[in-house]
């Protein structure tokens, strides 16, 4: 069964719309019109671009966590002065048999109507069911201004990606403190949380460094590291920093400078428990958008060697030690959209402690940056 | 009356068999006016599309018309009066050949309600309908009039001899009284009084429309025709109760096109407030469907007994308890589907200027408020200790009536649930409008190793269930005041008990003398000062 057409319809009218579409598609079947929600998902993106790129994810965002799904589009390029409501509802297949909907209003204002999408959103919420804001603008969440907070005004979720943030030292230097002050400020009584799908795409390597840091322990492959490297493709820098502040969190290490070569390389002195060792972040100018490969430069039995992690075929991270004659270790990585991951962050409604405690790291080293920056500056 | 007349509306055997609506004339006060327009005889006409009108059935309209006067054919004006309301509002739409049907047993008495000479031209019309459609004389008054003016209809009519005696069983006479009953427990024992001196008890229908809709009768089905439920519906197991009446509309509705104000309710609102046009009827009649005891039987009085009972277990509020336990709040400019809408005093100012009429010293600064939320309590077994958190307001982001029964959490520690994500309480909500149905808020656990437990709602709604749309509350009891059925119509000690409740609020509200209420921007859930009165208690209004 294809989804309806998607159809403008005015603000008041949406439910009434949402409802015959539903009985339209169902056709002639006196059965009662089934919808599936289990949350809302409220998306907030800033251009018409995003938007279409948005409206092919969202059905494997639905299918992943059925949701009533109101697109937000803050349009700076339009000059319209009111909002625009389009009511579209998707089939959705329940086992064998039966079929059920979920359903999309896309909102969009002009430049001069952004005021009003707090309004419309707060009409359009369904009651009782866990409500998501996912923050699809390129802005990182700290720097979005009043709009954020009072589109986060009923969520227990704001979903962003730190994924291309353009100024990432910036970025995640507000991160840790944003998080902070968004989950406390639901009030007494109003829990929320923050989480950001670029934490869910290291799921895999944190596995696979665990394992390592595990197996390696007795042999003081850690203690022994004297650098790591972290080569990552285009925008995927925050990705690896986020990974490498859980990383030396763990280890203990303990930022002392840090400085960067804009567009190529992060580098960090860190003090650790036997020596000061280096952590260079380094941007690969193609590739894949993610992390790309991970050497760890350290002793073992007495010699110099290296941990060395990367992806192979696209579809397994792999371990090898270098020096060392062993079959080549690998686990597999599902590939995962940015839907995929989305959907599963709307279930996944508890705090991670791991996450934040990252991000505190994270914010250290980006401070030991931008001091860096701000004094050749000055 | 016919024993195998069935009704397939009934609750209980015994009561189906006065079910039936009766013939008669419906005879409509203030028949040009906006309830008549928009829901009276939009009702009528669906009830004889519908075909559960009796066979001897007609309408006749009195009033003066809308405009002030009257050219041309009565009966034609109120027909086209009648065809544009049904046209706008029906729930059904309009269908020239049931039209022709409906319009032909429609008709019109222009005079004023004070004229004694109007009273016997009406007299004279309703004799010759009865003639006309064989109607043994037995009429249903609705008085569709401000409260100032319910007196004197009824004693007019009772000095022209248009009421029979209660003991009348085939030409009987009923009357039904519109809210508001009264702006005060004084002037609703007046109004009451003086409609007692005309009509019996027996002949008196106190109409509230709320208790028309599906959803609000549904409380009674829900409650004592479900074993699950009635165990539970006690401190035991309640934590709390919430009812939530919202309204979009605001003061004056505007056009959409033009932005011109094409209808105000400023006549009757300003100085009126939430408390007495929500609160005082609609809300605690509600409130009582949720709270009774069991009825031992679905008999009018029966189940009257019953609510009254619950009215009567109110805790009284002192001063101190009205400051504690109760915010107003009045809407300032804010947003409605995606316009700019202006407060309430501008609104207020504005109309009168439409109305052309003096804007009341009063009104210059007015403090009406548009939002009221409180907190009570009933004391009694069933209730001791469980509070009822009562909203209601204008301009709200959505028009929505629910009440939500929210049950007690259980200990966390068997699920580890971590402290600041708490499991979210089993929640039952009732909504009343706009779609009427009923949804379970219970917590599952989500597929996976983990024992991760996440919040699913189960939903009822009746119009994707049952398919159509559910009948209008006014039709509903219409029909009920023609079947001479009084379950859902408000009794006299009822309305007494209930003004009672609300007067220390008012009373001390009056002795506040404030020149400024707190505000809510229009489009909002009203203000941060309604958190005060739950808050504290660990709780949250709901987001509906």
């Amino acid at each position: 069964m294809p989804e309806s057409s998607a159809r403008s319809v005015p603000l008041g009218a949406v439910e009434r719309e949402l409802l015959r579409q539903m009985r339209e598609l169902q056709g002639p079947d006196e059965r009662p019109v089934q919808r599936t929600r289990m949350a809302n998902l409220v998306i907030y993106c800033t251009s018409q671009e995003r938007a279409a790129r948005l409206n092919a994810e969202i059905p494997d965002v639905v299918n992943v966590h059925p949701a009533r799904v109101l697109l937000l589009v803050a349009d700076a390029d339009s000059p319209g002065t009111e909002l625009e409501a389009t009511v579209l509802v998707r089939p959705l297949r329940l086992g064998s048999h039966g079929f059920s909907f979920s359903e999309q209003v896309t909102l969009t204002a002009g430049r001069s109507a952004v005021h009003h999408l707090p309004f419309a959103v707060r009409a359009l919420l369904i009651g009782d069911l866990p409500t998501n804001l996912w923050w699809a603008a390129p802005v990182p969440p700290p720097f979005a201004g009043p709009i954020l907070y009072e589109l986060a005004e009923h969520a227990q979720q704001i979903v962003y990606d730190s994924s291309g943030w353009p100024d990432p030292a910036r970025g995640v230097a507000a991160t840790a403190g944003w998080l902070e002050q968004i989950e406390r400020g639901g009030g007494p009584g109003h829990w929320r949380v923050a989480s950001d799908v670029n934490w869910q795409r290291l799921k895999y390597w944190r596995r696979m460094l665990v394992q390592s840091l595990e197996g390696a322990e007795g042999r003081g492959l850690f203690e022994s590291a004297a650098e790591i490297r972290v080569e990552h493709g285009p925008g995927a820098v925050v990705q690896a920093w986020m990974l490498m502040s859980w990383l030396t969190g763990q280890l203990g290490w303990k930022v002392q400078t840090g400085r960067v070569e804009p567009g190529v390389e992060m580098v960090w002195r860190f003090h650790g428990p036997s020596g000061e060792p280096l952590l260079r972040i380094h941007r690969r100018d193609e590739g894949l958008e993610d992390i790309q490969r991970i050497r760890i430069a350290c002793r073992i039995d007495q010699r110099d060697s290296a941990l060395d992690l990367f992806v192979q075929d696209g579809q397994r991270l792999a371990l090898r030690v270098e020096g060392v004659e062993e079959a080549l270790r690998t686990m597999t990585t599902p590939l995962q959209s940015p839907a995929e991951l989305v959907g599963r962050q709307l279930s996944d409604r508890e705090r991670d402690p791991v996450f934040r405690a990252s991000m505190s790291v994270a914010q250290i080293m980006a401070r030991s940056l931008l001091e860096c920056f701000n004094g050749a500056a000055g | 009356m016919p024993d195998d007349f069935q009704n397939t509306y009934s609750l209980e055997p015994d009561v189906s068999k006065s079910l039936l609506p009766q013939s008669c004339q419906l005879v409509i006060f203030g028949a040009a006016g906006d309830l008549s327009w928009r829901k009276l005889l939009p009702a009528v006409y669906n009830l004889n599309i519908d075909g559960v009108l009796p066979t001897h059935f007609a309408v006749v309209g009195f009033g003066l018309p809308a405009e002030g006067h009257l050219s041309g054919d009565p009966d034609d004006y109120i027909r086209q009066r009648a065809k544009d309301g049904i046209s706008r509002f029906s729930r059904q739409p309009l269908d020239e050949s049931h039209w022709a049907d409906f319009a032909r047993a429609l008709f019109f008495v222009p005079g004023s309600f004070n004229d004694a000479r109007a009273y016997a031209q009406l007299k004279a019309k309703m004799e010759a309908v009865d003639q006309q459609f064989g109607i043994p004389g037995s009429r249903v008054y609705y008085l569709a009039v401000p409260p100032t003016l319910v007196g004197t209809c009824v004693e007019h009519l009772k000095a022209a001899g248009l009421i029979a005696d209660p003991q009348q069983v085939r030409s009987f006479t009923r009357v039904i009284v519109e809210k508001p009953i009264g702006r005060d427990l004084d002037s609703a024992r007046d109004i009451m009084r003086v409609v007692g001196a005309c009509f019996a008890e027996s002949q008196t229908y106190r109409i509230d429309h709320y208790l028309g809709k599906e959803t609000v009768q549904n409380l009674l089905v829900l409650r004592f025709a479900n074993s699950i439920f009635e165990p539970l519906w006690n401190q035991k197991y309640i934590d709390h109760v919430q009812i939530t009446v919202a309204e979009e509309e605001g003061l004056a509705q505007y056009d959409p096109k033009t932005g011109e104000m094409i209808a105000t309710r400023a006549g009757y609102y300003e100085g009126v407030g939430a408390l007495r046009d929500m609160v005082q009827n609609h809300m605690l009649q509600v409130l009582c469907l949720v709270a009774m005891e069991p009825p031992w039987s679905l008999k009018p009085d029966v189940v009257r007994d019953a609510k009254v009972g619950v009215l009567n277990c109110l805790r009284r509020m002192t001063p101190a308890e009205v400051e504690k336990h109760v915010v107003r709040a009045q809407y300032i400019e804010g947003d409605i589907q995606g316009k700019r809408v202006p407060g309430y005093r501008k609104e207020v100012r504005e109309s009168f200027e439409v109305m052309k009429k003096p804007l009341p010293p009063e009104s210059v600064h007015s403090t009406t408020e548009t939002f009221v939320a409180l907190k009570l309590f009933i004391d009694n077994w069933r209730w001791a200790g469980v509070p009822f958190y009562l909203r209601t307001g204008k301009r709200m982001p959505k028009r929505a009536s629910e009440v939500a029964i929210q049950f007690k959490d259980v200990p966390q520690v068997l699920f580890g649930s971590p402290t600041d994500v708490p499991l979210e309480p089993v929640v039952l909500s009732l909504r009343v409008q706009p779609e009427e149905g009923l949804a379970m808020r219970i917590a599952s656990k989500l597929p996976g190793p983990k024992v991760r437990i996440y919040p699913v709602k189960m939903e009822f709604n009746y119009s994707s269930s049952f398919g159509g749309t559910s009948p209008e509350a006014y039709e509903r009891l219409i029909l009920d005041v023609m079947a001479g059925d009084a379950t859902l119509f408000m009794r006299r000690d009822g309305v007494e008990a209930a003004w009672q409740f609300v007067m220390p609020i008012l009373d001390h509200w009056e002795q506040m003398h404030v020149r400024d209420l707190p505000e809510y921007q229009c489009g909002t859930w009203g203000p941060v000062e309604a958190d005060r009165i739950i808050v504290p208690d660990g709780r949250r209004w709901r987001t509906l």
